[in-house]
């Protein structure tokens, strides 16, 4: 009886993910490359998430946007070509990640890089000096840091 | 409609060679520097200077202006080799004589945002308990000094390099500016590369006082 109950719980947890991926797909298909991310309020693209329903993952695209997005930010630690050596680099206790290595990278789910960004290298037992995004960019930026650390890996995460 | 604007650009020009004194067209200032926040973001090279009395503070402007030493290594934020720490906008930075810089003192202290409140941070120091955690936050809850350098405790000079140097901030900075920033960054510059924080008020204030007892006299 409990097995069964799981298993439909299971199924129906499946087809929700399914369909939030479709629509997230076709919103994002949608909506135009964002010119300025970081001074629009977060858009939601995602119907509100049910109680059994997992954690909706956005497709997010690489723009432009999200390149001088991480050129603007990110690059004066991780570097211009993302490779972990910006100008703060060599002053840290702890190297700013060669985001073109894929050897460690693809041990990180985009779940924990995305939470890395978001939260800070704390939030995910990481080192301090990775800082904390949350308030100046909004998700779905973050998302597409994801895809584009991704691409800049070449690997996709565990 | 060409029309206009031109007339509105030579109108708005002679509005701020109105504003501004002889002395900062003649030393050309206006170059790099925004006198006043209508001016056009598109090409600035150097920090605004339209909030300059509330931010900096006097005695530390007239040593600034006739002896400017760097505060960010790798130049401004918008500079084309700010990312690889070579500057095109390198120092020296122009320097004035006593008299001029007495005058520019003047004037740039004058420059202020009339709607900031004032007193909010006062001015009891640290005590050494409240001072070592208020450092662990800095450094440790923050990464503020990834990109901040600060004195540490034997006297040497660390942290990173892409934000300004902290290190003579007490001489530098007024403490409620140093609040007004970490509380409402955007009211001051819209596109910066500092994160934004969220903080409490009272971990502002303990952020503001750390970053007020740092000066380059306490360097060893
Ligand atoms: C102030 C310097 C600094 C800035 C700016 C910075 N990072 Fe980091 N980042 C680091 C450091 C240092 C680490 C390494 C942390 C560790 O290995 O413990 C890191 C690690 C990471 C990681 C890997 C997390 C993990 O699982 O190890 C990601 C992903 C990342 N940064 C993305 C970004 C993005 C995207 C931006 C721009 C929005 C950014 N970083 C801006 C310093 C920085
Ligand atoms: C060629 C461009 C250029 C010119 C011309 C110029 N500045 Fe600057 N100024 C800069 C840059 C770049 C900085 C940042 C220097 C640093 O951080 O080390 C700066 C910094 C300053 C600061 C410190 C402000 C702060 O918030 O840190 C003051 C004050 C200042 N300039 C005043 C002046 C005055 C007055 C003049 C005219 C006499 C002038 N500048 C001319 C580029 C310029
Ligand atoms: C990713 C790098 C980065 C981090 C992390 C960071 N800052 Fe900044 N900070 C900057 C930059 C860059 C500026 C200059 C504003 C600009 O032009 O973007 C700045 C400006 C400032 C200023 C004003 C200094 C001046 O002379 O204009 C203060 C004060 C300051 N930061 C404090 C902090 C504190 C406190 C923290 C941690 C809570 C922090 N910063 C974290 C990059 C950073």
């Amino acid at each position: 009886m409990k097995s069964y109950f799981c298993k439909t719980a299971h199924l129906i947890k499946i087809a929700l993910g399914f369909l939030l991926i479709a629509f997230a797909l076709v919103a994002c298909g949608e909506s135009p490359s964002k010119q300025n991310t970081a001074e629009k309020p977060p858009t939601a693209v995602v119907p509100a998430p049910t109680a059994s329903a997992p954690e909706p993952q956005p497709v997010s695209r690489v723009t432009e946007a999200t390149k001088q997005t991480y050129q603007w930010y990110c690059a004066q630690c991780h570097g211009i070509k993302g490779k972990g050596d910006g100008i703060n680099a060599r002053l840290l206790p702890v190297l700013p990640r060669d985001h073109t290595k894929a050897s460690y990278l693809e041990s990180r789910s985009d779940d924990q890089l995305f939470l890395a960004i978001k939260s800070g290298g704390l939030s995910v037992g990481r080192a301090p000096c990775m800082p904390a995004w949350g308030h100046t960019l909004d998700d779905d930026t973050i998302h597409s840091l994801v895809r584009y650390i991704r691409e800049l890996c070449e690997c996709e995460g565990a | 409609m060409k029309i206009l604007t031109s007339l509105l650009f030579i109108l708005a020009f002679v509005h701020s060679a109105w504003a501004t004194p002889e002395l900062v067209k003649e030393k050309a200032c206006g170059q790099c520097h925004r006198f006043t926040p209508d001016q056009p973001e598109g090409n600035i090279k150097g920090p605004d200077l339209f909030y300059a009395g509330n931010k900096l503070r006097k005695e530390w402007l007239m040593n600034y202006l006739q002896k400017p030493e760097p505060i960010r290594q790798a130049g401004y934020i918008t500079d084309p080799g700010f990312l690889k720490a070579e500057p095109e906008i390198a120092v020296p930075h122009p320097s004035l004589n006593e008299e001029e810089a007495k005058k520019m003192a003047d004037y740039l202290s004058s420059l202020k945002f009339a709607d900031l409140p004032e007193g909010v941070v006062d001015s009891e120091p640290l005590s050494k308990g409240k001072r070592v955690r208020t450092k662990i936050k800095f450094e440790r809850s923050y990464g503020c000094s990834s990109c901040h350098q600060t004195i540490n405790l034997a006297g040497k000079i660390r942290g990173g390099v892409s934000g300004p140097s902290l290190v003579d901030a007490g001489n530098r900075l007024q403490a409620d500016w140093v609040f007004h920033w970490l509380t409402q960054q955007k009211k001051f510059q819209k596109k910066t590369r500092m994160p934004v924080f969220q903080l409490e008020k009272d971990v502002v204030i303990l952020l503001t006082k750390y970053i007020m007892s740092m000066k380059k006299e306490n360097l060893k």
